[in-house]
């Protein structure tokens, strides 16, 4: 028996062939294994990350005093514009894609993403959309400079800087969609036999239900771009007063977009926080129903607050009631996963490494940002508060220290299934308190700002806002400073660190921890036989090949 | 117990409805503009460029504070046109007819069709100027170089509140393309 099988062997591995590891160039290019393009969408977002982060430096530069140092304010403009843009379509959202590619078909048991080819081409759009954007600063006019919202009639005026980033933004939608499609299709079809959709693990539910809001809003984004385009060189009048169009047109469509993709970039983290909080505290997570329903109700409540954005355009008293009870209402699923969170750390035997410092962290300062929400979504507060710094603040609680601290507990917790080796967790904790530190230095004197009425996107400001801007761009610096010790840790981590176990955390119960570490190029070619708990809790599994 | 697993076919069927999902929310876009439209329409927004009816109860019994009143108008960069108020202030008593007169002149050398915008400051006060006739209610049509006079009768409505004791009602012409 034992002679035949290992006779067959040669065969078998000529007959699939074309499944060895491509080497040099052209893995990467040409690459369809979910690995590897959750690897390059995982670098593609961390460049990206820099490059936003410089941009965001530039403009703390100058904010660190009154008066004009260093740019122009038009240049200033583009630099808020583009930080916003890159930030949140070239870092936040490529991440959590990478993120999903990579961990998915592990969590679920599946061979690969279901459309592999069509996954490299979602990957291989984003660079020249990047691409595009950076090029915009070299045009005549400059890069775009009406703010990431792009509103009209801001945009329906400038260079052709606008232009590229319409079109930049045209590639990246049909990116995400592309992504979402590979997905949804694999989560609903690819699950190993046992793994059912009450059983799946939290962050395949959230990667499921965001991936329908991307294909929900980011045609409505292209759309509303489109129009833009439109104006500029067709002739048409959908936002131009002149020609018996809009204005504020624009910003209920963009909106209708703008605030699912809020929760584009929240629900992941949920999902991601769902795992190492649990992990950590080596309990199993507290009310693993409740946060299903909990996340798809923040799905669904998305599309029906976007007008909170728009409470200064002059909306009837009805309507901003309607959008301002409405916005409040989503705190209740926010605060049930908060809750569970805790309730899942309850009397659990918590240890602090990394990545739970980081899950812990984004829950305290997500939390923050979630309360200054609810205070910004009181349409009489908002009123006083539109287009301050407390925006500023509130938006950057939760996409920094929400988004950002839940992507880097993510990098934490699963480098060592993605490398096989493990980073150093002395510099992983240091980098923690260091971005804890500095990112509430940067961005609590926001709030007061924006409460004394200081106006956010521009170069220029009172004197009585220095101490607190000063302390901000300080704070900016220091944790961009910050970031490097993380690329540091992870390039040397990547090579010199000490080899991981195949489950180097000791409450991981979820399936990526049952196999191999680093994970076999080629996971689950057979899909394995599996008992599953909630939350995707392996309980037993038979069966499941790699190689 | 298991459902077989998910074939090429299911797959590929799966990725159309997605597909189709994100047309129809393409569609829906471009669906959401007549939507506003019909939403502004319904809850009376964008209502500034209808007659207003005023009845006798509008009409003051007894003679209130005048309010002083202020006509101005503006063109956006670039369009032909050229607007003058006849009148630049007067004092009203809220419940009186007013009538003023505006000039407008088509000075490019070709036919163009116009619509006025009218704008309150404050904006408040929108509500209180009732017009009964203006040229804002339609698009007016010039010849090359015509220059053309337009009444605006409106009444200050009588429950105008007592702090409101100066109002500008300032116009925009803007250009209707595409129509000659």
């Amino acid at each position: 028996m034992t002679a035949i099988d290992s006779a067959l062997q040669p065969a078998h591995d000529t007959a699939h062939g074309h499944h060895a590891k491509p080497s040099g160039i052209g893995r990467w290019l040409f690459a369809t294994n979910h690995k590897d393009i959750g690897s390059l969408y995982l670098w593609f977002a961390f460049s990206m990350f820099i490059f936003g982060g410089v941009l965001a430096l530039c403009i703390r530069a100058e904010l660190f005093r009154p008066g004009l140092q260093f740019w122009q304010p038009e240049l200033f403009n583009q630099f808020t514009t583009l930080h916003g843009l890159i930030m949140v379509f070239g870092a936040i959202m490529p991440a959590f894609t990478g993120l999903a590619n990579w961990m998915l078909p592990l969590m679920i048991g599946a061979p690969d993403m279901a459309f592999a080819r069509m996954n490299n081409w979602s990957f291989w759009l984003l660079p020249p959309a990047a691409l595009l954007l950076l090029l915009s600063f070299a045009v005549p006019g400059g890069a775009a400079a009406a703010g990431w919202t792009l509103y009209a009639p801001l945009s329906t005026q400038m260079g052709m800087g606008m232009d590229l980033t319409i079109f930049a933004i045209h590639i990246m939608g049909v990116s995400s969609i592309m992504g979402s499609i590979n997905i949804i299709v694999t989560i609903l079809n690819l699950r190993a036999p046992g793994m059912t959709m009450m059983k799946m693990p939290m962050f395949a539910w959230a990667s499921l239900i965001t991936a329908y809001l991307i294909i929900a809003v980011m045609p409505v984004l292209a759309g509303v771009v489109t129009m833009v385009l439109t104006d500029r060189h067709f002739g048409t009048h959908f936002f131009n007063a002149a020609g018996g169009g809009d204005p504020v047109l624009y910003q209920h469509i963009f909106w209708f977009f703008g605030h699912p993709e809020v929760y584009i970039m929240a629900l992941p983290a949920f999902g991601i926080v769902s795992h190492i909080i649990p992990t950590f505290s080596r309990k199993p997570l507290f009310g693993y129903t409740s946060m299903v329903y909990a996340t798809s109700s923040i799905a669904i409540l998305s599309f029906m607050v976007w007008a909170h954005h728009m409470f200064t355009t002059g909306m009837p008293a009805t309507a901003q009631l309607f959008f301002m009870y409405a916005t409040m209402l989503i705190a209740v699923p926010t605060g049930v996963k908060v809750f569970n969170w805790i309730g899942t750390m309850w009397q659990g035997s918590m240890s602090f490494e990394t990545p739970m410092l980081f899950a812990i962290g984004f829950i305290c300062l997500f939390t923050v940002g979630g309360l200054s929400g609810v205070t910004l979504s009181i349409a009489a507060i908002d009123i006083q508060l539109q287009d301050t710094y407390y925006v500023v603040a509130h938006f950057h609680y939760v996409l920094v220290a929400g988004a950002l601290f839940s992507l880097f507990a993510a990098v934490y917790y699963w480098f060592p299934k993605m490398t096989g080796r493990m980073y150093s967790e002395f510099w992983g904790k240091f980098h923690f308190w260091w971005s804890l530190l500095w990112f509430n230095v940067t961005f609590f004197p926001m709030h007061f700002l924006g409460l004394a009425g200081m106006p956010r996107r521009i170069p220029d400001y009172n004197m009585q806002f220095t101490d607190f801007n000063t302390m901000a761009s300080v704070g900016a610096f220091c944790f961009g400073l910050g970031q490097l010790i993380f690329f540091a840790n992870m390039l040397h981590s990547l090579r010199h660190g000490r080899p991981a176990a195949a489950k180097p955390w000791e409450g991981a119960d979820t399936l990526e921890w049952q196999i191999a570490t680093p994970a076999p190029y080629h996971s689950f070619v057979e899909a394995p036989d599996l008992e599953v708990g909630e939350n995707g809790r392996i309980d037993a599994m038979h069966g499941g090949k790699h190689h | 117990m298991n459902k077989p697993p998910a074939t090429l076919h299911d797959n590929r069927l799966l990725l159309l409805k997605l597909l189709l999902l994100a047309c129809v929310m393409f569609v829906f876009a471009w669906g959401l503009i007549p939507v506003y439209d019909a939403l502004c329409r319904l809850t009376g927004l964008g209502s500034l460029q209808r007659p207003d009816e005023v009845g006798s109860q509008r009409l003051a019994a007894t003679p209130l504070a005048p309010v002083l009143l202020t006509f101005d108008a503006t063109v956006q960069p670039g369009l032909p046109w050229q607007v003058r108020p006849l009148t630049r202030t007067l004092r009203a008593v809220p419940g009186e007819f007013v009538r003023v007169d505006y000039e407008i002149t088509n000075a490019s050398n070709r036919q163009v069709i116009g619509q006025a915008i009218p704008r309150y400051l404050p904006a408040a006060a929108a509500e209180y100027v009732k017009k009964l006739d203006c040229f804002c209610f339609a698009q007016q049509a010039f010849e090359p170089g015509q220059t053309k006079r337009f009444p605006v009768v409106f009444v200050i409505d009588k429950n105008v509140p007592a702090g409101l004791d100066s109002i500008t009602l300032a116009y925009t012409i803007f250009d209707v393309p595409g129509r000659s």
